[in-house]
């Protein structure tokens, strides 16, 4: 409990110390509690999900780092590897191959590189997975820019 | 988690010399990189993201606390170091996930599988602990650990008479079929090693070969009992030392008296013991004379109250 807390404090003040170091990924901390933490994180250039922002909630155990923090999506996104409704992230780091060496920055970058890079063959949205598999890309692109139009960039007027 | 470590002797400090150089080399490396680590990652954002949480390595802190190292501990084959309490919290949370007993761990920076964690390096000896101890089944018992610290005190033998009788008398031509067993212990205790099959494989056949060339001999021609010896010792000697380096000297000496005593490793244990305790007070009044480095008196207090439960418990 301790070392979490202790460890958690060392974040932040490194996100708040490196604001600016990645302009894609943006870390607060809740107010109140400190194993709270919400990241905006931008779509990823080449991808349907360019120009969207899409916001993730963590929610931190108390034996963190040595356990993985629980990631979701709070935006909707169509990808494979997201659980369209839960939000729910399947990414291996998060589950068997957590290392205590990740931050919540490194989780950010790595979720990042995954809706770059998605795997088609553990859908948790397998609509989007069969999309891929089939071989449709343009069919998958074509519905992952339309959800990110619509749940993930500012309405314009 | 059960905790045993095994202090390695300052005759295999040079072996940690050979570890301690590239870490201490990497240092400035490891700098540079934190300093650029920010610029990269804002370069490619989505590159290796996956790759590894390298990344996120800061010189001389915990990849794990991110704060400043408490018993700075390294992985045994990437080197990797991390507070000794952070990463042995990590290896009982892995091994809480396996069914089987770990023998190894994953480092949590590079993955690099390693089966041991030193740490307490103190310019002089360190302290090693095997992932496979967690489990309660350590391949390196009391026995061992009290062979160990019986190797780090003075040399006692008095025993000239009976030396000389078991060379002249030609007692070696008989057997002694505990000898590989003992080796492997004594061995096993000197390098701190579990594996150590291909060094006993080529001291016995040393030994062996040696006394089987000693019985040919016997019924050709006779040689003088003490060059017979002298021969044993440097041959023994000089197949012992890429292994044992500082040690090899003493070893020698207590391979001829196990020899010589043609007991079984038991009863071997508990004259060794018996020798060791006798001469405990003669040794002590002449510590000034004794390297300084290891306090001498722990040990003997340490003998002492080990020895009950560690002669029941040899081999």
């Amino acid at each position: 409990m301790q070392a979490s807390r202790a460890r958690l404090f060392k974040e932040y003040k490194e996100v708040q110390r490196e604001k600016s170091a990645d302009p894609d990924i943006q870390l607060i901390c809740d107010d109140s509690n400190i194993f709270k933490w919400t990241a905006v994180i931008k779509g990823p250039s080449e991808t349907p999900f360019e120009g969207g922002v899409f916001q993730l909630a963590f929610s931190i155990p108390e034996q963190y780092p040595l356990l993985p923090p629980q990631v979701r999506f709070i935006t909707k996104i169509f990808h494979p590897n997201v659980h369209f409704k839960t939000g729910e992230i399947c990414l291996d780091i998060l589950k068997n191959a957590w290392s205590p060496a990740w931050t919540l920055q490194s989780v950010c970058r790595a979720i990042i590189a995954l809706m770059a890079h998605p795997e088609a063959d553990s859908p948790l949205n397998c609509d989007s997975g069969n999309l891929l598999r089939s071989g449709d890309i343009r069919g998958y692109q074509s519905m992952a820019r339309m959800y990110t139009r619509l749940a993930a960039m500012p309405k314009k007027e | 988690m059960r905790v045993d470590p095994h202090t390695v002797s300052s005759s295999l400090l040079p072996l940690l010399f050979t570890w301690a150089k590239p870490i201490r080399l990497r240092l400035p490396d490891m700098a540079a990189a934190a300093s650029t680590s920010s610029a990269a990652a804002s370069a490619s954002p989505s590159g290796g993201g996956r790759g590894g949480p390298a990344a996120a390595a800061v010189a001389c802190a915990c990849p794990i606390c991110l704060e400043g190292f408490e018993d700075e501990a390294y992985l045994d084959t990437c080197l990797h170091s991390f507070c000794y309490e952070c990463i042995t919290q990590w290896v009982s949370i892995v091994a809480s996930k396996h069914e089987e007993p770990l023998s190894s761990v994953k480092c949590p920076l590079c993955k690099t599988k390693s089966v041991s964690i030193l740490h307490a390096f103190d310019g002089k000896s360190f302290t090693r602990h095997y992932i496979e101890q967690d489990q309660g089944k350590r391949h390196l018992a009391d026995a061992h650990e009290l062979i160990s610290q019986f190797y780090n005190t003075r040399e006692i033998s008095d025993d000239t008479a009976s030396v000389l009788q078991y060379w002249k008398q030609r007692k070696y031509l008989r057997r002694n079929v505990w000898l590989e067993t003992w080796l492997r212990r004594e061995i096993q205790a000197l390098t701190q090693d579990e594996n150590v099959e291909a060094i006993v494989y080529h001291i016995h056949g040393m030994i062996e070969s040696f006394m089987k060339a000693q019985e040919k001999l016997h019924t050709s021609k006779q040689t003088s009992p003490e060059l017979t010896r002298e021969e044993f010792r440097s041959l023994l000697s000089d197949t012992a030392r890429p292994f044992l380096l500082g040690r090899t000297a003493r070893f020698v000496t207590e391979v001829e008296l196990f020899l010589i005593s043609q007991r079984n490793i038991d009863a071997y244990s508990r004259v060794r013991m018996q020798r060791f305790k006798e001469s405990a007070s003669h040794i002590a009044r002449e510590q000034d004379v004794l390297p300084q480095d290891r306090p001498l008196e722990d040990h003997y207090l340490y003998l002492l109250n080990e020895e009950t439960d560690c002669v029941g418990g040899v081999i």
